[in-house]
């Protein structure tokens, strides 16, 4: 392991943390800043457009299936961004990990990277050079840091998997859609266009 | 994250569910679809392919390719509870997964 490293494992079981105290701030707090968007939807407000991606839709096609999903869903789903970006917030200062917490951190790092990503419209080719003038620069720095940070958890995780289970890879169908070109199911009728999390 | 297999609760199934299209029948299996976006990065997909899943890492990668360069990839199928469940493991990982019965 490199000493650069910011996320290690740790011999005693989880995993150390070496970051700057600069990051941890940031660490520290960004996830209030989300968890007060958070609260507007609590609140019944209107969901901003960066935040419908913490709640993908599930019945991309079926409005009704979708309402009865989401009234069921929506809250758990509500309550496990809160619970990771509070795990995050609480032990950005810590110097170790449990295994549970990094998973937590895992989550919420996603959840602000979707959320700022979203924000900054970011494509499938970002910009190469963003302009310290830009407005929107600081933006792009936490954007590049977070999925910096969430790249090496991930890869320090991924090393942890267990072996993969028996038959798994098996189990997945072929895609009945797959070979069609976009926007077209296996029958040739089209699919919807656009977000299914922009239709709800 | 919580224990991706926790309770999780299924939609109530009612006759308008499955009224509304000519091609929905109960037999058919639901098939999990997960979509590309340009944000969520690539090892982590992968990475939450083999969690939830059990996948090899080459079955994983693959999947995540699809999902990359064809925007789209079936990654489980089944009664449509199982399928509602997957998708709700992948909704908390914050991946755009649908699910939507084959035929």
């Amino acid at each position: 392991m490199s000493a650069r490293r910011r996320i290690v494992r740790s011999r005693r079981g989880g995993f150390d943390l070496r970051l700057p105290s600069e990051e941890r701030q940031l660490l520290e707090r960004l996830p209030g800043q989300l968890d007060r968007l958070l609260d507007a939807v609590d609140d019944g407000g209107e969901r901003p457009e960066a935040l419908k991606r913490l709640f993908p839709v599930a019945y991309a096609r079926d409005p009704q299936a979708e309402a009865a999903y989401a009234g069921i869903m929506g809250s758990e789903l509500m309550e496990h961004h809160r619970e990771s970006l509070a795990v995050l917030a609480q032990t950005a200062a810590s110097n170790h990990l449990s295994d549970d917490e990094a998973d937590a951190w895992l989550a919420a790092l996603n959840d602000l990277r979707l959320v700022v990503g979203t924000s900054l419209g970011v494509a499938e080719e970002p910009p190469d050079e963003i302009s310290e003038d830009d407005p929107l620069y600081p933006d792009w720095v936490c954007y590049s840091y977070l999925s910096f940070l969430q790249g090496e958890l991930v890869e320090v995780l991924s090393g942890l998997l267990p072996p993969p289970l028996a038959g798994a890879d098996d189990e997945v169908p072929e895609d009945p859609w797959g070979d069609l070109p976009g926007g077209l199911r296996w029958d040739g009728t089209e699919r919807p266009e656009g977000s299914p999390w922009t239709e709800s | 994250m919580p224990q991706p297999d926790g309770g999780v609760q299924t939609i109530p199934r009612s006759d308008e569910d499955v009224s509304t299209s000519s091609s929905t029948d109960t037999e058919l299996p639901w098939m999990v679809v997960v979509w590309n976006d340009p944000i969520n990065l690539m090892t982590y997909v992968t990475y939450v392919f083999q969690k939830l899943f059990g996948f090899s890492v080459e079955k994983a990668t693959k999947l995540m390719l699809d999902v990359h360069q064809k925007g789209r990839a079936v990654v489980s199928s089944g009664p449509r509870e199982r399928a509602e469940n997957d998708v709700s493991r992948l909704h908390r990982c914050g991946l755009w997964a649908t699910l939507e019965q084959a035929g």
